[in-house]
């Protein structure tokens, strides 16, 4: 009796164990995973040629999306502004000439002027973070994506082109009083837009004549 | 004389009932101020959200009647889910022998109970062989089992497991979520265990005079382990449950979750000194903590007031059972 139990028990074991775990050869895993992995960097830089460059010329003028945001703020978010989902976190897609009025470590000052206003806005020229120029365009759709890690790594690589392909071409020479022509993408909260503090996380900038 | 039998018979129906009674009252006021409460999707939506709870708890129960308490059900749960995933998502590799293990769902889910009845099995022998206090020693699991859950997920989620998976915990049959089948089905095997079995009189023998237990000839230690090693088993189903669910691994879940197991236990009328308690009063105190919670949030109360009533309603009791304690 006890033998019988012990043959059903290992039965059991067995048809678990076939059932639960399979063999493989690693580097055939390996090769499949490679090949089923999301390349962000590819993502990112195919975008960056196909998609938002192009594009860039219908980034709003910072000056009128200035005077805009001021005397008719939900206008402004709703004719120029991008969003995922339904949070106040909005981003822009902006343009704009001005002059450099100072230079800093980590940013530039620069002044804007539009018919009436003079505005002034800070320029990122080291840190380059967070999610703006990947949703200013409204171009790439989160639910292309398996997963939110991937959608994330697509604005970490768009991050690390702008540090590492944007900002060396003029970092190095701009100086105060230099005239700028620049596009960029802003993050402001629809909620409580902040209009003193805008960052533009620069995607293209150029210096010209004055 | 005849008057004050009538008076005790009514506390005691009182005290049989009130958790019952709590809820009621709970539901009633909940719906009077929300016209989103009674709603069947909420309902389902609390019953699905209180099913890991009521795992959790029922392997609390059995623990706090043999007068112990698990404090690590949070970090076992965190880490039998991270296990369970990361199992199923990447396999185990033998790069020297160029040899890849996979996981197929049943694997993955059984190396998940197995890691839960292991880290239950060594809380147990922790306690009975070391005599080191329950408290203690399931504290110092509560943070060797969210360090092993960090170091086995390197403190990233794990993500992207198959859809099959998730159908555990998403998936619906026969217009009930499959959670809620799966807790039910955890609550009928511990109300059979504790009424029906040797194994069931014996934990409520333990809980009651550990003394008596021993010298009626009870391996106190043995039982003792099994409950330990149980506990553990169902905190690694509620990991795999929250782990399908959100289709992720979290190196942080089940933060907090052994108070709520410990408070739907308290409120469901187990006595934290042990021998007295029904698992299905732990189910009611499971539903009346996630009402609590539902409630809340339908009310927009602040999550910080949250945590308050919820501390409140605890208090409150413990202090009802150390009051019908008195009564008996």
């Amino acid at each position: 009796m006890k033998a019988v139990k012990y043959i059903i028990a290992l039965v059991v074991i067995v048809v678990v164990a076939y059932n639960s775990i399979y063999f493989k050869k690693l580097d055939e895993v390996k090769a499949a995973a490679t090949a089923k992995e999301f390349n962000a960097a590819q993502y990112a830089q195919d975008f960056w040629n196909n998609e938002l460059i192009p594009n860039l010329n219908k980034a709003v003028d910072l000056s009128q999306l200035s005077s805009m945001l001021s005397a008719d703020a939900n206008r402004a978010f709703d004719n120029y502004s991008h969003a995922l989902g339904i949070g106040n976190l909005r981003y822009f897609l902006v343009s704009g000439k001005g002059i450099v009025a100072v230079v800093n470590d980590d940013d530039m000052v620069v002044t804007l002027r539009d018919d009436t206003t003079t505005f002034v806005r800070t320029i990122a020229t080291e840190f380059i973070f967070g999610n703006a120029v990947r949703d200013a365009t409204g171009l790439i759709n989160i639910n292309e994506f398996k997963n939110t890690m991937d959608f994330n790594n697509v604005s970490a690589e768009l991050n690390r082109i702008i540090r590492e392909k944007v900002l060396p071409q003029f970092k190095p020479v701009i100086k105060k009083g230099d005239a700028i022509t620049f596009t960029g993408a802003i993050e402001m909260n629809k909620a409580h837009p902040d209009l003193s503090h805008i960052e533009i996380v620069p995607i293209d900038v150029k210096i010209v004549p004055r | 004389m005849e008057a004050i039998i009538n008076h005790k018979n009514y506390r005691q129906s009182l005290a049989k009932f009130q958790s019952l009674i709590a809820l009621f009252l709970l539901c009633v006021v909940i719906s009077l101020l929300s016209d989103k409460f009674l709603t069947a999707t909420n309902a389902w939506n609390v019953m699905r959200q209180i099913s890991v709870n009521i795992c959790i708890s029922v392997g609390m129960t059995l623990v706090v009647l043999t007068a112990g308490i698990d404090l690590s059900v949070g970090s076992v749960l965190a880490l039998c889910g991270a296990i369970t995933a990361g199992l199923l998502k990447n396999g185990i590799a033998l790069p020297s022998q160029n040899l890849y293990i996979g996981f197929t769902i049943m694997g993955a889910v059984l190396a998940g109970l197995l890691a839960g009845s292991l880290l239950g099995w060594f809380n147990g022998w922790a306690i009975t062989r070391f005599k080191v206090p329950p408290f203690v020693a399931t504290l110092a699991m509560l943070t060797i089992a969210r360090g092993l859950t960090m170091l086995w997920t390197k403190g990233f989620p794990i993500t992207g497991l198959n859809e099959s998976f998730a159908y555990l915990g998403t998936g619906w049959i026969i217009g009930i979520p499959l959670p809620v089948w799966i807790s039910g089905f955890v609550v009928f095997v511990a109300v059979i265990i504790t009424n029906k079995t040797r194994l069931g009189r014996y934990i409520y023998a333990i809980g009651g005079n550990e003394n008596a237990a021993t010298l009626s000839g009870i391996n106190i230690k043995k039982i003792k382990v099994i409950v330990y090693s149980i506990a553990g088993v169902l905190a690694a189903v509620g990991g795999i449950l929250v782990t399908s669910r959100l289709d992720a691994a979290q190196p942080n879940a089940g933060t907090g979750y052994e108070l709520d197991s410990i408070a739907a236990v308290v409120i469901g009328g187990t006595s934290l000194s042990g021998g007295r308690g029904t698992v299905l009063g732990t189910v009611l105190g499971a539903i009346i903590i996630g009402v609590l919670n539902n409630g809340l949030v339908l009310l927009n109360v602040s999550p910080f007031w949250q945590q308050v009533v919820k501390g409140f309603v605890i208090l409150i009791a413990v202090i009802i059972d150390k009051a019908n304690s008195k009564n008996d």
